[in-house]
């Protein structure tokens, strides 16, 4: 029998779905963008966030825990859905792809900035692999495993709880940010991995209470980011905020510890377990769809030839700069599908429903 | 097999046989007979064969595997005794078994039991005669409070230790037969209405689909059915201690005993089972779980304290604060090699000294112990060969891998600890990082018995935590673990 998600496996592996490379720049954007007390803005993120679980939930609700692609292709023909699943494909492996290679280049800031960067993202991708090809339940728990590896690391806030000005949390809120649309593209990257949640549907049942598990697990994202940024908005001036490039990075710089110092590159490290998670759920949904494209070929082949081209894509973009730019596009579309796909479903759901009762009733 | 249809098979999902080799049927039964078990043990010296021709009766044994005394009391005073007539009854008595086929015959003989011959009809009387060592101390599993018997090689001392245990009609035995020629019995355990029978069948099931001409050990048994046997990690629990395996049985676990062995297995198995202990529970629960939070931390240690040298010394000194970076500076200024070739040679060479205290006599083993404790100690940081440093990483290392109370995980955990210091070498902070995920996400994939081997972390099961990191007070322990699946989960009824 296939094992079904548990409701603590399916929040965790949303949370850890979410948290990835941008939790390291979120703290930055925050104060670019909104300014003062911008850390304020992440309890509002959340709440869009939940507008987009509600029409997940209808979905799940009205879908009755049928496969989104069992409610497209019942009433779409398949000829018609395969450029929506390319552009899928596409998308979810590249996302995944150049998290992995942001990740690596952010890290060679710190360690490593000769090596090429290929050979890190090559191990990567075979991890990734690795990950990907034992199914939905086993990343499950990896995630938690993951999950319990660095929750401990939230422990380090308390540290700098002495250093903290409380003369920088103002009571302005949001002076002094761009409000630039791109960037709020950019911000609710650090929350997107939730809307992957839509392919979980096949692999629960009523005890995985789906719905409740995606918000739980946006939750603890929500708090993971605000306690977050709470401490970097305290811990540094809005200034020096704006001009950090990876803020979360430099406060991990300031731990001192009587045996041990400069921690960073350790914690980045362990930073590679949440990011694998990303780089698995978004190369694992790739996977899944590419599934109903071509039925009769394994998984294992899938997982390979979306990894492999995914590690051949990842040579294009060079430098930080362009994989920045790469990772705002991505973003940008994939806040589109995140609203468009739920709500697409729903009309077909909504079609769907109106010919059967149609039929029931003639 | 083509490499075209090799490329294809792995393309697509055309699963042509199953991974498990399919079931021989039984050979076709055959009605025994003298000649016929005679010319089958043909050139076997030791065969003793009797003939009592008032009473038309032969018997066969081997007479080093049968109780002597038991042999003339049950079956030769009372064959010469007999009145011709009164035979018939004679070998009606319960203890004289009719056997039906002639495979069971000849692995009757050869288990110690008397073949009888009349007519056409043949008794197997069983008259074993346990020559094996007594019931004494483990050496591998030794604790310092509670009971001290262990098992041993004879397969019928093992279940009546067991069955001294657990008193009870619900302890079930089935017995089977592992080896074309070794033909080694094989017991499987469990108690009714506690076990999930779906785990007995699977066990019973892999048991079975064993192909090989002979086994020796439990040990060996369990790498036939291992669900990952390419796998660095043990996937059965093993144990000498008979009280362990009461209480593994008591919690729903499946039992298999081999005849020759002193290991008994019990699956399914968990990761943070093999970190726990019998003493754990003969002691306070404060100490208990102190001891068993102390093993967790030895893990951590093992795995991690030398991969952090060779990391930090290689790559990021700007981690280690000023004051040790002078001492550690100092200490590794004389030493000509990378601490990757340091790190090493020092784990290589305390692997020796293991492997050499472990082969060799007590004695002999303990001067081993302080010849290699000298020279790796001193001489080799005279030398130049060492830091000091690195000594204190592989030596707390390798005292925390003895910590782990199951020796099979200690000795997979030791290895771990080599790829990691590859790890290190190559990539520091995040080769450790890589070599950790890579850890994870391959002990994720694995079970026992087809149950998550990292239950109950993942999946999450928070109540079973109460006697895995922790070993809490026994009148909390109200639940059997949630890896038994079983459906009678409550074990203790008393109020707390």
């Amino acid at each position: 029998m296939k094992e079904k998600l548990s409701c603590f496996h399916a929040a965790i592996l949303v949370h850890m779905t979410q948290t990835g490379i941008v939790i390291f720049a979120l703290p930055g954007l925050l104060a670019v963008q909104f300014g003062t007390n911008g850390w304020l803005a992440v309890p509002l993120y959340f709440i869009v966030t939940l507008i987009n679980v509600s029409l997940i939930a209808i979905v799940y609700r009205v879908g009755e825990g049928k496969s989104i692609f069992d409610i497209l292709e019942r009433s779409i023909p398949k000829v018609m859905l395969y450029p929506l699943y390319v552009f899928l494909i596409g998308l979810w492996s590249l996302i995944g792809c150049i998290a992995a290679k942001k990740y690596i280049l952010l890290f060679q800031l710190i360690a490593f900035p000769t090596t090429n960067p290929m050979a890190f993202k090559f191990v990567i991708d075979l991890l990734a692999y690795a990950l990907i090809v034992k199914g939905l339940y086993n990343i499950a728990k990896t995630a938690t495993v993951f999950f319990w590896l660095i929750i401990w690391m939230g422990l380090f806030l308390f540290y700098f709880f002495g250093d903290l000005e409380w003369v920088t949390f103002t009571p302005f809120v949001f002076q002094g940010g761009h409000h630039d649309v791109k960037t709020y593209f950019d911000i609710y990257a650090a929350f997107l991995g939730y809307e992957l949640s839509l392919l979980f549907i096949g692999y629960s049942d009523r005890k995985t209470r789906l719905v409740k598990a995606i918000i739980w697990g946006n939750g603890i994202t929500a708090i993971n980011y605000i306690l977050i940024c709470l401490v970097s908005f305290g811990f540094f001036s809005l200034p020096q905020l704006k001009s950090l490039f990876v803020p979360l990075l430099d406060l991990l710089a300031s731990i001192k510890l009587p045996f041990i110092e400069r921690i960073e590159n350790l914690l980045y490290g362990f930073f590679l377990f949440s990011t694998i998670l990303t780089i698995g759920m978004y190369s694992w949904s790739a996977k899944e769809v590419s599934q109903r494209i071509f039925p009769t070929v394994r998984s294992r082949f899938l997982a390979f030839v979306i990894v492999l081209l995914s590690f051949i894509v990842s040579f294009i973009p060079k430098s930080l700069y362009e994989v920045d730019k790469w990772l705002r596009l991505l973003a940008y579309l994939e806040f589109w599908v995140a609203f468009g796909l739920p709500l697409l479903l729903i009309s077909v759901l909504i079609v769907q429903r109106g010919s059967k009762g149609e039929l029931s009733h003639g | 097999m083509s490499l075209r249809t090799n490329i294809q098979r792995w393309i697509f999902n055309k699963e042509s046989a199953q991974s498990r080799p399919a079931e021989k049927l039984p050979d076709t039964e055959r009605k025994p007979t003298l000649a016929q078990t005679l010319d089958e043990y043909k050139d076997c010296a030791d065969l003793i064969h009797r003939t009592y021709p008032d009473i038309q009766v032969e018997v066969l044994y081997f007479g080093h595997m049968v109780n002597k005394d038991l042999l003339n009391r049950e079956v030769i005073a009372l064959l010469l005794n007999v009145e011709p007539d009164e035979v018939g009854n004679l070998l009606n008595q319960p203890q004289f078994k009719v056997a039906n086929d002639s495979k069971g015959l000849i692995i009757g003989i050869l288990s110690g039991q008397i073949a009888i011959f009349r007519g056409e009809i043949v008794y197997l009387a069983d008259i074993r005669g346990p020559e094996s060592r007594s019931v004494t101390q483990s050496e591998t599993e030794t604790v310092i409070t509670g009971p001290h018997d262990a098992f041993n090689e004879e397969i019928d001392i093992n279940l009546s230790l067991i069955r001294r245990r657990v008193k009870s009609s619900h302890l079930k035995v089935v017995k089977l037969s592992v080896g074309e020629i070794t033909k080694t019995n094989v017991c499987v355990l469990y108690i009714l209405d506690i076990v999930n029978m779906d785990y007995v069948d699977e066990f019973v099931r892999r048991i079975r689909a064993i192909e090989v001409d002979g086994i020796y050990d439990t040990n060996m048994l369990i790498q036939y059915i291992d669900d990952s046997p390419i796998s660095i990690f043990p996937q059965f629990l093993t144990s000498e201690r008979p009280d362990a395996i009461a209480s593994k049985l008591l919690a729903g676990r499946v039992i298999g005993l081999v005849d020759g062995s002193p290991s008994v297995v019990s699956a399914p198995t968990s990761f943070f089972e093999f970190f726990s202990s019998s003493d754990d529970y003969y002691q306070r629960w404060s100490i208990g779980t102190a001891t068993r939070l102390l093993r967790f931390i030895a893990f951590g240690i093992t795995i991690s304290f030398t991969s952090m040298y060779v990391s930090v010394t290689t790559f990021h000194y700007e981690m280690i604060p000023e004051n040790l970076l002078l001492t550690l500076t100092e200490s590794r200024s004389r030493v000509p090699f990378p601490p990757l070739y340091e790190a090493l040679l020092m784990e290589v060479t305390i692997e020796l000294l293991r492997e050499a205290g472990a082969r060799l006599p007590t004695k002999i083993g303990q001067t081993i112990g302080i010849v290699g404790g000298i020279v790796i100690g001193q001489a080799a940081v005279q030398a130049g060969l060492t830091s000091n440093i690195l000594i204190i990483a592989v030596a707390s290392s390798a005292i925390a891998s003895f910590v782990i109370p199951s020796y099979v995980m200690s000795a997979s955990i030791r290895l771990i600890r080599f790829s990691l210091i590859m790890a290190a070498g190559i990539w520091g902070n995040f080769g450790i990082a890589i070599a950790i995920t890579a850890l994870v996400i391959h002990m994720c994939g694995l079970t026992s018995l087809g149950s998550s081997y990292l239950t109950p972390v993942a999946p999450f099961k928070f109540k079973d935590w109460r006697d895995t990191f922790i070993r809490s007070p026994f009148k909390t322990l109200i639940e059997r673990p949630s890896q038994s699946r079983t459906k009678n989960r409550i074990r203790n009824k008393m109020k707390k």
